[in-house]
């Protein structure tokens, strides 16, 4: 009986040419811009490491000016902290892995007459940084933590900058020259692209990684350039570079990994505590207010998915609406044109069920192939904003597996709902009304 | 009888619409109807919310920043060894560059319009920590900075060569001139006669007192972190650091070649640097604008295809409807009715459809800029987006129903009635 269906359905779609062409190009269109802005939005909102995100943690306390909140709400917390605190918690080791973290940038000069020197930006971290985020090496491993105390030149390149200066060959043990010092290659990662790039959405949330690692405690020693936001609420006590460092600007990341709920307890009287001591030191003139966020928190507070996107998305949902209202009414007309055929087959003994599955099966067809059409269109409309947006998008406008089912569904339910009612219209009509009149 | 008939025949189209009956049909096929008015309603909502977006979006696009923005272009130099004088480099080059007949003039800045980065002071106009004090993001530029970023100097003078500090980023010396924009001096002194801004002094994060040296029309901040966008102030500073950038105005017509020239002429001058992100302002300016542009596209997109979606589900209706009304067409032509008659029948139950659409399109356009409001800071929409929205879909409408409707009204009357 379902072949039958299929075929009558085909038969059907085949009759009015022009109908269903119009029917399937609505929903393609409705579905095509659908899941262009769901891609987006889905993939800006990811958990960019499943496995962990409720154990890592961003650390927040409130070391802004005594009469303002870091912004507009009252309750606002500076969204890094000063190179002081960070490095304090860090050095306290009061939870399982920790790291402050910050950004800055170098010139590469590779070895060899020819080869022209190149930027690169810099994360500086400590050594938990790659065990905590679990960044996978290909060559070497991380430095260990005697190099973040002992200041030591050392330096783990990313695939690509291992690629461009050593022609991708195992350069650990090798020397890096990097503004005209000599830095000690410890390792060099795989690919590694955290989308979001959740450890430091203040800086980009969708930027690449950075292209070399080297210990955090070389900022101070060797006085590197301060690349990324940085916020102050006052000016810094004094000149030159260890003042800036040591001032109440805040341009630190700092996270830690908390195994559990008691952890977390834990370090949050530690941080509370550190408060309290600082405040007998004349800082953290406001009111106390630590807060520590696991990954999706802090995403979500930081609002990483773009305002635009979200926009777009609610749009395109209303515009899939529009497109669905249009099959919904082309649907009627059709199955109104029909009603003498439907008349005579409830004539001659098709029950009104069987006219139900069938006509269903015919908007369910229709639904589908507007399905395929629409992730096609997607796949043209994510092009389009990779064009538009340039590369940094690369890696938000890409349809996955799940994605092209979420779609196949959406376009199957909304054109089966859209026909549920012409459908239903349609069998509710006395054949002996619709004989009569031929 | 037949006089009546004759004064019809001679009157406008549109004057003698059945209205009752064209209602009665609507009333009938109250499905498709409904259908109809509802997809209507929802393009209305979204094509005037998405036409102010893009509006809103335009503007800001458009807005002048004060700077000659078509003639400029600015450079990286980034020295990248130990022994390399930031100082001396930096004078070098503008002295080199000031010299080349293509340049107007160059300065060595790390702020300027869309260069994303910036520093805000506050400023007050007397001493004291609980004065009001009014936000301004800092350009440091040295004498030549007025012409090479084209600023027009409204009142007051330049700073003359040895106002202008060298110093490093963290040097607390202040310069004890400065400019500002008239915005900022409206805002600081409530007057729009800026020569009486000229020679006051003003208090720099309540601490540093400057003399005011001269005010300029327009200096956009590089980023608009507090919503005072139109708010700068200059000092006569240099600040050097192994990594400067160069903002440099050429001569009309020459700015391609002289970008060329520049970036040859820098990269071969010193080897212990290196030369780049030579990028006009136009391309950093598109750079910077580039969500806003793509938005603008995407939405004229769905704009496009939603008027497109629109136009095909009203006219694949009307043609639906007139395969079904065919012989009653034919009859009303038989009974008299000429094809004028049959043409406005269609565009006035066309234009009935729209209205209805049109009156809850609008109840819905702002209940959906109501949500829009209350989630991403969009302003209030305002009622000229959704007329011209309406007129758009009523345009939209006649259109799509009139091959339809011209159809209808060359319907034979003999051919219409005689299957039966």
């Amino acid at each position: 009986m379902f072949g039958y269906y299929i075929k009558l359905a085909l038969k059907s779609v085949k009759r009015n040419p022009i109908l269903s062409l119009l029917m399937v190009t609505a929903i393609a269109l409705g579905i095509g811009a659908c899941m262009t802005t769901i891609t987006v939005n889905y993939l800006m909102s990811a958990d960019p490491i499943p496995h962990k995100s409720q154990q890592l943690f961003h650390i927040q306390v409130d070391s802004w000016d005594p009469n303002n909140a870091y912004s507009d709400d009252a309750d606002s917390l500076p969204n890094q902290l000063t190179w002081t605190d960070a490095t304090n918690f860090t050095l306290a080791k009061k939870a399982l892995r920790q790291s402050a973290m910050g950004m800055s940038g170098g010139i590469i000069e590779p070895a060899g007459d020819d080869a022209k020197p190149f930027e690169a930006s810099i994360r500086l971290a400590y050594t938990d940084f790659f065990p905590m985020f679990d960044v996978p090496f290909i060559y070497g491993t991380a430095w260990d933590s005697q190099s973040d105390t002992d200041r030591e030149q050392v330096v783990v390149l990313s695939k690509r900058t291992n690629e461009s200066v050593f022609g991708g060959e195992n350069s650990v043990g090798k020397t890096i020259v990097i503004d005209g010092r000599n830095f000690q290659i410890v390792g060099v990662i795989d690919d590694w692209q955290p989308m979001p790039k959740f450890y430091d959405v203040n800086n980009g949330g969708f930027n690449e990684t950075e292209q070399l690692f080297m210990p955090f405690s070389l900022k101070e020693e060797l006085e590197l350039p301060n690349w990324g936001n940085n916020n102050c609420w006052k000016s810094p006590d004094g000149e030159g570079y260890k003042a800036f460092l040591q001032s109440e600007c805040i341009n630190t990341q700092m996270w830690v990994e908390l195994p559990n709920d008691l952890a977390k307890a834990e370090y949050m009287d530690y941080l509370n505590n550190y408060v309290m001591e600082q405040k007998k030191l004349g800082r953290f003139p406001r009111p106390l207010n630590n807060r520590l966020s696991n990954v999706m928190e802090w995403m979500a507070s930081q609002e990483v998915v773009e305002e635009d996107a979200k926009m777009m998305m609610w749009l395109s949902f209303m515009f899939l609406l529009v497109c669905l209202l249009n099959t919904i009414g082309l649907l009627l007309a059709k199955f109104t044109g029909k009603s003498s055929e439907i008349g005579l087959r409830l004539a001659v003994g098709a029950s009104k069920a069987d006219l139900f599955k069938q006509h269903l099966l015919e908007t369910a067809l229709i639904g589908v192939m507007g399905g395929i059409a629409g992730i096609l269109l997607a796949l043209v409309g994510l092009q389009g904003i990779k064009s538009l947006y340039g590369d940094f998008v690369d890696d938000l406008a890409s349809l996955d597996l799940s994605m092209i089912l979420v779609a196949l569904s959406i376009a199957l339910l909304s054109s089966i709902l859209a026909g549920l009612y012409p459908t239903w219209r349609a069998c509710n009509i006395a054949p002996a009304s619709q004989l009569k009149s031929q | 009888m037949s006089d009546t008939n004759q004064s019809h025949s001679n009157t406008m189209p549109f004057s003698r619409i059945p209205f009752l009956p064209l209602l009665r049909t609507l009333i009938r096929q109250k499905y498709t109807f409904t259908m109809l008015v509802l997809q209507i309603a929802l393009t209305l909502a979204v094509l005037s919310n998405g036409l102010f977006i893009v509006s809103q979006r335009l503007d800001i696009l458009q807005r002048p920043t004060g700077i000659d923005e078509t003639h400029t272009f600015a450079l990286t130099s980034s020295g990248f060894t130990q022994s390399f004088n930031p100082q001396n480099s930096i004078k070098a080059d503008l002295d080199a560059l000031r010299q080349m007949p293509n340049i107007v003039n160059a300065v060595a800045t790390y702020a300027f319009p869309f260069s994303g980065s910036s520093e805000w002071d506050e400023l007050q106009t007397s001493t004291g920590q609980d004065e009001i004090t009014v936000p301004a993001a800092s350009y440091k530029l040295d004498e030549h900075g007025i012409e090479a970023l084209g600023l027009t100097l409204l009142a007051g003078e330049n700073f003359n060569t040895n106002e202008v500090l060298w110093q490093t980023q963290t040097t607390k010396t202040f310069p004890s001139a400065v400019i500002i924009t008239s915005k900022l001096a409206s805002d600081l002194f409530n007057t729009t006669d800026w020569s009486t801004v000229v020679g006051k002094t003003i208090y720099i994060n309540a601490t540093y007192g400057a003399v005011i040296k001269g005010v300029v029309e327009q200096l956009q901040a590089p980023w608009d972190a507090v919503g005072k966008i139109e708010n700068s102030i200059i000092y006569p500073r240099v600040i050097t650091r192994n990594s400067a950038r160069y903002f440099i105005r050429t001569q009309a017509n020459k700015l391609q070649e002289t970008m060329v020239e520049v970036e040859d002429y820098l990269a071969t001058s010193n080897q212990q640097r290196m030369i780049r992100k030579v990028q006009s302002i136009q391309t950093i300016k598109k750079q910077v604008y580039g969500p806003d542009i793509g938005a603008i596209s995407i939405l004229m997109v769905v704009i496009f295809a939603l008027s497109i979606v629109a136009a095909l589900g009203i006219a694949g209706l009307t043609s639906f409807n007139l395969v079904k009304r065919k012989k009653q067409i034919g009859i009303r032509r038989a009974l008299g009715a000429n094809k004028t008659d049959i043409l406005s029948y269609f565009i006035a139950e066309n234009i009935i459809q729209s209205t209805c659409g049109v009156l809850l399109g609008w109840l819905l356009a702002l209940g959906l800029n109501v949500f829009l409001v209350s989630q991403y800071a969009l302003p209030k929409l305002p009622l000229s987006y959704v007329v011209i929205a309406a007129l758009c879909l009523y345009i939209l409408g006649i259109l799509a129903i009139l091959k339809p409707a011209i159809k209808a009204m060359n319907i034979s009357p003999a051919l219409a009635t005689r299957d039966q």
